[in-house]
């Protein structure tokens, strides 16, 4: 069985980097939100789980504006095949269905980053006003506007998140393991993101 | 417990600022050094240490040289308040039994979401970055005792008591509605103007900005309902259509 490479073991840390820094905000996050006082069993307190939180924010976007190098290239390439993918429901539909040859990212991988990256970046944004307050005329604002901001983006990235857990654990056996080891079979490969196993030469 | 309310009617306002004092008095707040702009009103704006103060508005008059407003400003003490709406930090902000907006600086996280929540601009910092502004004195009224500023005001200008009696005998003083009566599910400060609010320099219909309603209503709500429709999806599909399996090499 021939093994190839499919992630380096940098976008492999900084993936898990990532997905640590959203796990830590989202937890502080829904404890804000709902006024979650167990929390205080995790992070002592409000006041230290605000810090976390800011902290782990800046976390997020240094690991976020990674993340372009390894997914926005390919995620920007959106072809006949992509939307030939969403028609079929990527598969998912029904054991049957047949989806048309893959890139290194499927359509809705591709979709996926680009949520992520957009709502990542705009929690962030929101995120930083809050907490720093730049000079503006009117910072209250500023500060309703960022809070709505950060809202709309945390809900999208809460139903993407679990949905994206599930796809690539329990949805695709076998696709996991890019994420630890960074390999695939090629046979695995060749089902399922045919145009790059093509263009990298098997 | 009855709310509690302030009723002030700026009309027997002298502009003296003893409830300005007294307040700080009893709060044990530091006072300020301020600078002359042209104005009597002292200081210009509410401050972490200054929970309550007088606006001066001059208006010209046909009767007078000048027509003098006095409108003592502090918390509005909102029945739905936004700041405590918004507050991220349990206790940070909290409503008392007597219907006052109370604060916990130990509490309070610092991060002033609460100053845009507010319609009325009220929430200071402190040097701690700790939420601090008027209390309605709790403090002294869960012990059966007035605010500092309605004890020591001298003409009643600022008149405290039940907010139901304080409404009751306004409209028999021929009010038919006060400001803040009804606004915001209606306001702990209410005020017996005689002109419209915009002359005392007070919003005509204050509320809490529409994106944090539709942020409590809506996008909070979605957030764990969210979460679960997503994992609920996913288990569904995993138990109805099942994994994608290799079905071995074609």
């Amino acid at each position: 069985m021939t093994i190839i490479r499919k992630a380096s073991a940098f976008e492999i840390l900084n993936h898990w980097v990532l997905a640590a820094s959203f796990f830590i905000l989202a937890i502080s996050g829904f404890g804000f939100l709902f006024h979650l006082e167990q929390l205080n069993a995790v992070f002592g307190s409000f006041n230290v789980m605000k810090d976390v939180h800011n902290y782990a924010g800046l976390v997020f976007t240094a690991s976020l504006i990674l993340t372009i190098f390894h997914y926005l290239p390919v995620s920007l390439k959106f072809g006949a095949d992509d939307i030939a993918w969403f028609l079929k429901g990527g598969g998912y539909l029904s054991k049957k269905a047949k989806v048309p040859p893959q890139d290194e990212l499927n359509a809705g991988q591709k979709l996926y980053y680009i949520v992520i990256l957009l709502s990542g970046l705009a929690i962030a944004a929101s995120g930083f006003a809050v907490w720093l307050r730049p000079q503006v005329p009117d910072i209250r604002k500023l500060v309703v506007l960022s809070h709505l901001v950060h809202n709309i983006a945390f809900d999208l990235m809460i139903i993407a998140v679990p949905l994206h857990i599930y796809l690539a654990t329990l949805a695709n056996p076998g696709t996991l393991r890019i994420m630890i080891t960074g390999t695939v079979p090629l046979e695995w490969a060749k089902k399922r993101h045919a145009k790059w196993v093509q263009r990298i030469g098997y | 417990m009855a709310r509690k309310a302030l009723l002030i009617s700026p009309e027997l306002c002298i502009g003296c600022r003893g409830c300005q004092t007294a307040c700080k008095s009893w709060n044990r707040l530091p006072a300020t050094k301020t600078v002359n702009k042209g104005s009597a009103e002292n200081p210009p704006d509410l401050t972490p240490n200054l929970y309550n103060k007088i606006r001066y508005v001059e208006m010209p008059s046909n009767s007078n040289t000048v027509r003098w407003l006095f409108v003592s400003q502090r918390c509005m003490h909102c029945d739905d308040a936004g700041c405590i709406k918004i507050c991220p930090a349990p206790g940070a902000l909290f409503k008392t039994k007597e219907g006052a907006v109370g604060f916990d600086k130990d509490k309070c996280i610092g991060c002033k979401l609460c100053v845009a929540g507010c319609p009325f601009d009220v929430p200071r910092y402190d040097e701690k970055d700790k939420v601090s502004k008027c209390h309605l004195c709790s403090d002294r009224i869960a012990e059966g005792l007035m605010p500092a500023c309605a004890k020591t005001c001298p003409t009643g200008a600022i008149a405290y008591g039940d907010r139901d009696a304080i409404i009751g005998k306004a409209q028999k003083a021929g009010y038919q509605k006060l400001y803040g009566q009804t606004d915001l599910g209606g306001l702990g400060i209410m005020y017996a103007f005689k002109d419209t609010p915009k002359v005392y320099g007070m919003d005509e219909s204050p509320a809490i900005p529409e994106t944090i309603v539709f942020w409590h209503k809506v996008l909070k709500p979605l957030a764990y309902w969210g979460l679960g429709g997503a994992a609920a999806v996913s288990l569904l599909h995993y138990l109805v259509i099942g994994p994608k399996k290799d079905e071995g090499g074609e």
